[in-house]
This record gives structure tokens, sequence and C-alpha cells, in this order.
């Protein structure tokens, strides 16, 4: 049940592919763009709903943050 | 491939949640928030969904959650899975801490990981030999 691929036609800078062909190799740029892909997206999305939640429930409370804050440094 | 934060149950719950704006949600952002800062992937093992989809009108706020919010469910293979066996074997742990197992396991597929977790206690024996995989009380 793989997900079915597209082809894109996208312009990227020449030598940013060139970079990453060296790195991947001539089979390896699917791959590459797809994990780079889709690691930007969850970024974004990530982003869009944390700042969702502050904008419906209110920011978290300063003294949770902080205490989450300490307790994520000691981890 | 990177890092990662690992929600178990109680975290992906505490998420699903969020609304209800208890202790462990609100927490629960506040680690979500520093994982983005840090450009951590966030990652649910997809045998936490059988310990938080019963098949009850509260699965659809999980499924919602896993759809467009930045979080990836990583599914079992037989890697993960035979890790966590001997991840169970290595702390003389039997079968009954078997999704525990899965979770750390698939912690283990990363270059280095922090679990959420509501018990830290069950993990602490599965993950004890690996420094790569860290430990966060919600």
């Amino acid at each position: 049940m793989a997900d079915p691929v597209e082809k894109l036609s996208i312009s990227v800078p020449a030598s940013l592919v060139r970079s990453v062909r060296k790195r991947v190799g001539p089979r390896g740029m699917s791959g590459f763009v797809t994990h780079a892909m889709a690691l930007a997206l969850e970024q974004e999305e990530l982003g869009t709903y944390l700042e969702a939640l502050d904008a419906e429930l209110g920011p978290v409370p300063p003294a949770t943050l902080r205490a989450v804050k300490r307790a994520w440094a000691k981890r | 491939m990177g890092e990662a934060l690992v929600l178990d149950s109680e975290a992906l719950s505490a998420l699903a949640n969020v609304r209800e704006r208890g202790a462990h949600s609100l927490r629960a952002r506040a680690v979500l928030g520093l994982a983005r800062a840090e450009k951590m992937r966030v990652v649910i093992p997809s045998p936490v969904l059988s310990e938080v989809c019963r098949g009850l009108a509260r699965d659809a706020a999980v499924l919602r959650l896993l759809t467009g919010h930045g979080m990836r469910v990583v599914a079992l293979d037989a890697t993960i899975s035979r890790r966590a066996g001997a991840l169970l074997e290595r702390a003389k742990l039997g079968s009954a801490h078997a999704i525990d197992a899965f979770v750390v396991a698939t912690a283990l597929q990363f270059e280095s990981a922090t679990v959420a977790t509501g018990d830290p206690k069950d993990l602490r024996r599965l993950a004890a030999s690996f420094p790569q995989v860290r430990l966060f009380a919600l």
C-alpha cells in the first residue's frame, strides 16, 4: 500500500543540486528531497498548530513554561 | 536520522485533550514548543495508538491530531519489533511491558530522542543503557 509517487518539476539553484548530488549520488536525489520536504512540512505544521493553540486557549502559563524548561534541561 | 520527541500514550492523550487545559496538557504543549525550537521530529510509535484508541468517541480527537499537526506515526517493522524483544530480555521484563519496549525501540531509530511520558519509571529500566534516549516526565 505504498503511497503513489508524483513527478515534480521544480526550480532549484544549480549549485545546491550539485552539492546534494555529490553527497547522495545520482539515485539518491528523490529520497533526499522527499525527506527534506517531510521535515520542513512537519516543522511548519507543528508551528501552525502551536500558534493556533496559543490563540484559542491562551499561552502556556509562564510558571509551567519555566518548570518545563528546567526539567527539559535536566532530562 | 536526527533528533526526535517520542510521545507515549499519556503525552498523546494530553495533547488530544488539550482543550481541557489539564496540567499534563499544558506541559505537553510546552514540550512541543521546545521540540519545535530544537527542530526535533515529533513521533508517535504505532503501538501507542492501541493504548489510546479504544474505539470510543475520544478516538476522533486523537485521529485529528495525527493529521496536519506536524506529528508522524512510526509503524512497527521487524527491526523495531526485534529490538523491543531484546530490550525486554535485557531488562528482565515480560510481554506486559511490550508497548513500553516498542516506544523505547522506536526512540532508538533516531540519533537521539526524548520520550515524553507519564510514567518514566517503567521506561527507565528499558532505556537504561542508552544515553541517546532521554526521558521527560509530563
